[in-house]
């Protein structure tokens, strides 16, 4: 069997904030690894078979990867803009493939049935067609021009308003959601899913967010995106069959699906196939 | 995702992912993200003959040759699922399900008895049914009994002592 190319990817591994010497134990597809401080206060992350594996800091996480990653981790620009907040939410236990809780993150068709109220409310079911493409400079997934109609779409938000998303997938288990900003018009809220495989089938979900919004307490702002998540589980650990499909089979996109089918065409052809399942079941 | 875990509203039943709706003959009435859609005919989900009978709903596979068994004397307590398979609760039962389902002499609790339906991948979902005359305390007793099988038959499945 081909080497999985998702071998020598950036992945998320903990939060940098709260490290310590003493270590933090967990997994990273398969192999079980420790994060830990060192005694100049850097991250170091180890892996069970006593090798050092690379690292790297970025968007208040930890980064490593098992294998050699031939690039540094993607950027987000947006990231060191004045004025924004950073918000470290935490990690999600998720009992599901890390590609399903990535693709999960680009539907915005399930807002009203999931996030009843919240990201979306019936009769606002509608998904209005929208751009799609694989950037081919960047190797990036992009969906753009996304519109929907939200009644509560973000913590800092009075009322329902049509929000306005992009998203981007830089990494097979990474996505970057651009998102309307009511006090700020013309600038985007960063909302991230950044996806650590524990194993095929389990990850630890890391959303971040870099925000313009000075009012919203921290733990307001955290407990959102937090509800938000858990409500994405119970679907999440459900799904059926439990690794992502890359081949067409039994399931039936619509034009609302554009994003999915993409990303599942960008994880083929790069052999990402971890949390996948290639041949249709 | 499974359209048991979605919801009715009139006639149709509606999944909890999308709200794709769909009518009783199977075939897809509506998809929420697409209102100015017809589905088309291809769209649809398989159905099965249904029969509700003494307190149970009972769904058929294939074309059901008879009615679904009586159950006379019992009452439905409730429902829950079990991680293993329908032979590792028999073993932790001590007793083989029948036509009428499993009867089961619990320790410390009255005869109870139990409609096994295997759901795929390992799980198996549990109906519990006691004597109509039960009281309270009896219901209560049943129901802790059954989630200790529950309990017993998981940790037989994880030993590798059950099928
Ligand atoms: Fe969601």
């Amino acid at each position: 069997m081909m080497q999985d190319a998702m071998i020598d990817e950036w992945y998320p591994v903990g939060l940098f904030s709260q490290l310590d010497v003493k270590g933090r134990k967990t997994a990273l597809m398969g192999e079980p690894i420790e994060v830990a401080l060192d005694a100049e206060r850097r991250a170091r992350v180890t892996c069970g078979d006593g090798r050092t594996l690379p690292v790297c800091v970025r968007y208040g996480h930890v980064w490593s990867s098992l294998g050699k990653p031939q690039k540094d981790l993607f950027a987000i620009p947006e990231a060191d803009q004045p004025g924004r907040r950073l918000v470290d939410v935490g990690a999600i236990r998720v009992r599901c493939s890390p590609l399903r809780a990535v693709e999960n993150f680009l539907d915005i068709a399930h807002f009203p049935f999931v996030h009843t109220d919240i990201l979306g409310a019936e009769p606002h079911t509608e998904v209005q067609d929208y751009k799609v493409e694989i950037r081919q400079k960047e190797d990036e997934v992009w969906a753009t021009q996304v519109k929907f109609y939200q009644p509560k779409a973000a913590k800092s938000a009075s009322g329902g308003i049509t929000t306005e998303y992009m998203y981007r997938v830089p990494a097979p288990t990474c996505s970057v959601l651009y998102k309307t900003c009511p006090p700020r018009p013309g600038e985007w809220d960063v909302i991230t899913l950044f996806v650590q495989p524990l194993a095929e089938d389990l990850c630890d979900v890391w959303p971040w967010m870099a925000l313009f919004d000075d009012v919203t307490p921290m733990t307001d702002l955290i407990h959102f995106q937090q509800t938000i998540f858990l409500q994405d589980r119970s679907i999440l650990e459900n799904q059926i069959p439990r690794l992502l499909p890359l081949d067409p089979g039994m399931e039936i996109p619509t034009r609302a699906d554009l994003t999915s089918v993409a990303y599942r065409r960008w994880l083929k052809r790069h052999n990402y196939t971890y949390g996948a399942q290639l041949v249709a079941q | 995702m499974r359209l048991s875990h979605g919801f009715v509203r009139g006639e149709a039943l509606s999944c909890i992912y999308h709200g794709w709706s769909y009518a009783r003959s199977g075939n897809c009435l509506r998809i929420p993200a697409h209102p100015g859609l017809t589905p088309p005919e291809t769209i649809r989900v398989g159905t099965h003959a249904v029969e509700e009978s003494d307190g149970v709903i009972w769904v058929a596979v294939g074309v059901p040759t008879a009615q679904p068994p009586r159950l006379e004397g019992v009452v439905p307590l409730r429902s829950l699922t079990a991680h293993t398979g329908v032979a590792a609760v028999e073993a932790a039962a001590g007793a083989k399900a029948g036509a009428v389902g499993l009867v089961w002499q619990a320790q410390d609790a009255q005869q109870i008895r139990l409609l096994l339906a295997p759901q795929g991948d390992e799980q198996t979902l549990i109906h519990v049914l006691l004597d109509h005359n039960s009281s309270l305390s009896q219901r209560i007793g049943a129901s802790r009994a059954v989630e200790r099988l529950r309990r017993a038959a998981e940790d037989l499945q994880t030993k590798g002592i059950a099928p």
